[in-house]
């Protein structure tokens, strides 16, 4: 007895499977302890395999086919719902960025001097644009935020 | 292989069903799903068990995007999915009943078959994974390996420890009788 087994064991196997046996493989296995084994339990678990796949009777394939297309649409609809939710919180931290920058004064002080200093009308472009875009932003974002505090307080009620 | 691919667009939402996808995991599904069946349900003890991971096994085959395999790689790759999803069963405690094998069918009343189930269930879920992988899919230690994320050295001490224990069950039982 080695070890770790025998190392024609794998071939004892093999021969079990495919009827491939030679003269060797005989000779061997009613030597080998171990082979002789593993050849008893073999056997033994295959007849167990046959007398189950008998019993058997597998789920339709075409509605394992169905299922896993519905469970593909809910995976996608996932990721999408979890993109847009990075969306909303990106906007809202642009709002709330935008609106205080321009509460604390800083640019309606700055901004005569920011833009002759610079002098460049794209300059007064991009803050004009800045701002239209904030506004924007907190006009999508607000009926958004308004649905969601509409829908947790119903939920509270409920 | 071609059908693993097609069978794959098959499950990406938007694109068309393709009758090609439809069929090749038709026929997929006719020659590996018994012996994936018979492997969740010895090592699971359960038939109902074994239904539910079988249904499991295959949509998460379906969803994986797998690259193209051949057959012997496909088949490995559905057995690892069954072990994962059989040892996420046993880590959960999913089904309490799952620590003791069900009987079923009519068969139970042969000697040998309880000799070998209630043998094999003395063993651990690891060990009859092993047991069932090697002797009755004949896989080799790599092919194992593949299917159950454990080393090739690692599977073949598991294997003979395993098997050395089982002889152990089985042989004072049958010496009994």
């Amino acid at each position: 007895m080695k070890l770790l087994g025998c190392e024609q064991e794998a071939g004892v196997i093999r021969a079990m499977q495919t009827g491939g046996w030679t003269e060797f493989l005989r000779l061997h296995v009613a030597d080998c302890q171990d082979c002789s084994e593993a050849l008893r339990l073999a056997e033994a678990l295959r007849q167990e395999a046959r007398r189950a796949e008998r019993s058997c009777n597998p789920p339709d394939p075409y509605w394992i086919l169905q299922r896993s297309r519905r469970m593909a649409r809910e995976i996608a609809v996932r990721r999408m719902t979890l993109l847009l939710a990075s969306m909303r919180a990106l906007a809202a931290f642009y709002v709330v960025a935008a609106a205080g920058w321009l509460l604390r004064g800083y640019a309606a002080l700055q901004f005569r001097e920011a833009v002759s200093s610079i002098s460049g009308a794209s300059t007064w472009f991009a803050l004009m644009g800045a701002m239209v875009a904030a506004v924007c932003v907190a006009a999508g974002l607000w009926p958004i935020l308004h649905e969601d505090a509409t829908r947790g307080k119903a939920g509270s009620v409920r | 292989m071609e059908d693993v691919r097609m069978i794959a667009a098959w499950t990406t939402p938007g694109r068309e069903q393709t009758t090609a996808g439809e069929e090749g995991f038709m026929r997929l599904y006719e020659a590996t799903s018994r012996p994936l069946w018979g492997y969740l349900q010895h090592a699971s003890g359960r038939p109902d068990a074994a239904d539910d991971l079988l249904q499991e096994t295959y949509c998460k085959f379906l969803l994986s995007k797998a690259p193209a395999m051949d057959e012997a790689q496909t088949r490995s790759y559905l057995f690892r999915i069954a072990t994962n999803l059989l040892h996420n069963r046993f880590r959960s405690r999913e089904d309490a009943a799952l620590e003791e094998p069900a009987e079923c069918g009519a068969e139970t009343d042969e000697a040998a078959r309880l000799d070998v189930r209630a043998a094999m269930w003395r063993l651990k879920p690891r060990e009859r994974e092993l047991l069932w992988l090697a002797y009755v899919e004949g896989m080799s230690h790599a092919e194992i390996a593949a299917a159950t994320g454990l080393g090739v050295m690692s599977i073949r001490i598991l294997l003979y420890r395993a098997r050395r224990k089982a002889s152990g069950i089985l042989r004072p039982q049958r010496t009994k009788s």
